[in-house]
C-alpha cells in the first residue's frame, strides 16, 4: 500500500510521534505536516473534497487520541494511513449511504463524456475517480491506488471478495471511458 | 468496437492474477485471436498504471486545516475517546445538561457587566457559530484580540454542520419505523436535553464570546448532537 512502503519518512519523525504521545502538540503538529498531505488525496479520493477537509480533521483528531495506543509495531505512516481508511469507512457508514453505493446504477455508465483538460493529468484523473459510484470509487481507491488486496477491502467493508472484485472491474471500465477522452 | 462482455468481464481478475490457470489459459487464447479484448486490456493496464501514479502524487488540502485540528485537540484532554452505547449518551447527555445550565448560571451573571462583552453582542452569534463549526471547518483561522485571547473563526462551515444535522434528522424520521420505541424515546429525549445544553451554552456565550472554554463546550455539544444522530441514524439502517 501507499503509505506502507512510504520512505519519506523524515529524519526525527519517529521522535515526533514519541513526543506527540506524550502529548506534545507542537511535534503532533510536525507529524501532521509531514501526513497531511497523503490522508488528505486518500479522503478526496474516497469521499470527494465536499467532505475531504472535515474528515481529514477528524483523521487526526482521532490519530492524537489514538497516539498512545501505537506500539512501533509497524510504521507509522502504515498505523496511520490504516486508522484514516477506518474513519472515512466509518464516516460512510454513519451516513446510511453503505447500502446504497454496493447497488448497481447503470446510469453511472454515462459518467465523463466530456474529454478532460490535458494540462493536469493527475487532477483530471482525480477527477474521474470522483465520479465513479460511491462503491465503485472506494474500491477501486483502496485495491489500485493504495494498494489493498481485496480480501483486506472485503474485511474492512464487511462484503465479499467477490464483490470487491466485480466493483473493482466495474469502476475499471468507467475509468477506461475517461482514458478514451484523453 | 464490439464488447465481448463474457471476456472482457474476466479481464481485470486477469490482470491481477485471480483466475484459475485453466481460465487464465482461455483468456490468453481469446486475446490472441480478439484484438477488440485485447484493446480493453491494454485500457484496463493504463487505467491501473494511471491509479499507481496518482498514489505517488499526493496534494495537500487547499487551506490549512491544523488550526481546526489544534483547536480540537486542545479541547480534549483526557487521551482515549469512549465509544458510547445510546444508553451511555443519554447519560452523558444529562450531564452535558445539567454542567450547562450550571455554566450558564454561573458565567452570565457575573460577566454581563465587562466593558468587551457589551459591544459584542450583536456578533456572538455569528462568533459562537464559527467557534463551534471550527472541527468542521476548511477555512479556520485563528484571531488573536487585541487582549491576548485567541478565537477561532469559520466562515460557513456553520451552514455545513447545520446542514448534515438536517440530513441526520430527516434520514431519522424516514428510519424511525425501524426502531422500536423504548429506543426512539430515548433518542429524542437525549436530543431534547443537548438541544437545551446547546441553548444555555449560547445564552452564557452571549456574555462572554471570548470565553473559549465556553466554546470549547459549545463545540463539544454540538458535536455530541451529530455523533448521536448518526448513531441513532446507522441504527435504522440495521436489517
Amino acid at each position: 500500500m501507499a503509505l506502507s512502503g512510504d520512505t519519506a519518512v523524515r529524519s526525527g519523525m519517529n521522535e515526533d510521534v514519541a513526543l506527540a504521545a506524550a502529548g506534545d502538540a507542537s511535534a503532533f503538529e510536525r507529524v501532521y505536516r509531514t501526513h497531511v498531505a497523503k490522508i488528505h488525496s486518500l479522503t478526496r479520493r474516497m469521499l470527494g473534497s465536499h467532505e475531504a477537509d472535515e474528515v481529514t480533521q477528524d483523521i487526526f483528531v482521532r490519530t492524537w487520541q489514538k497516539l498512545g495506543q501505537f506500539r512501533g509495531d509497524s510504521a507509522f505512516s502504515t498505523w496511520l494511513h490504516r486508522l484514516a481508511v477506518n474513519v472515512v469507512i466509518e464516516r460512510r457508514r454513519s451516513f446510511a449511504i453503505q447500502r446504497e453505493r454496493m447497488t448497481d446504477d447503470p446510469a453511472a455508465l454515462d459518467f465523463v463524456t466530456v474529454a478532460p483538460a490535458r494540462a493536469d493529468l493527475t487532477v483530471d484523473f482525480e477527477q474521474a475517480i470522483g465520479q465513479l459510484p460511491p462503491g465503485a470509487r472506494e474500491i477501486f481507491v483502496l485495491h489500485d491506488v493504495e494498494g489493498y488486496k481485496h480480501r483486506e477491502i472485503a474485511v474492512m467493508l464487511h462484503i465479499t471478495s467477490g464483490t470487491s472484485k466485480r466493483q473493482l472491474h466495474r469502476a475499471r471500465m468507467l475509468m477506461r471511458k475517461h482514458l478514451d477522452g484523453l | 468496437m464490439k464488447m465481448h462482455t463474457e471476456w472482457t468481464d474476466k479481464l481485470s481478475d486477469y490482470l491481477d492474477d485471480e483466475l484459475e490457470a485453466a481460465e487464465r489459459a482461455a483468456v490468453e487464447a481469446h486475446l490472441r485471436e480478439c484484438a477488440d479484448c485485447s484493446a480493453v486490456l491494454d485500457d484496463l493496464r493504463r487505467v491501473i498504471a494511471r491509479a499507481q501514479a496518482a498514489a505517488t502524487a499526493a496534494r495537500p488540502p487547499q487551506t490549512d486545516l491544523w488550526t481546526g485540528v489544534a483547536g480540537r485537540i486542545n479541547c480534549i484532554r483526557q487521551p482515549r475517546r469512549v465509544s458510547l452505547t445510546v444508553a451511555q449518551l443519554a447519560a452523558a447527555a444529562v450531564l452535558v445538561a445539567a454542567v450547562s445550565a450550571g455554566m450558564a448560571w454561573q458565567f452570565a451573571p457575573s460577566i454581563a457587566g465587562r466593558p468587551d462583552s457589551e459591544s459584542s453582542a450583536a456578533n456572538t452569534d455569528r462568533t459562537v457559530a464559527s467557534s463551534v463549526a471550527a472541527p468542521s471547518g476548511s477555512s479556520a483561522d485563528l484571531q488573536v484580540r487585541p487582549d491576548g485571547v485567541s478565537l477561532i473563526g469559520v466562515s460557513l462551515a456553520d451552514d455545513q454542520y447545520d446542514a448534515a444535522v438536517a440530513d441526520l434528522e430527516q434520514a431519522l424520521k424516514q428510519g424511525r419505523g425501524k426502531l422500536d420505541k423504548a429506543t426512539i424515546a430515548v433518542v429524542e429525549q437525549n436530543l431534547q436535553t443537548i438541544d437545551q445544553a446547546i441553548a444555555q451554552a449560547r445564552e452564557a456565550l452571549a456574555s462572554d464570546p471570548a470565553n473559549s472554554y465556553l466554546s470549547g463546550h459549545l463545540v463539544e455539544t454540538r458535536r455530541r448532537k451529530l455523533d448521536l444522530l448518526r448513531r441513532a441514524t446507522a441504527l435504522t439502517d440495521m436489517d
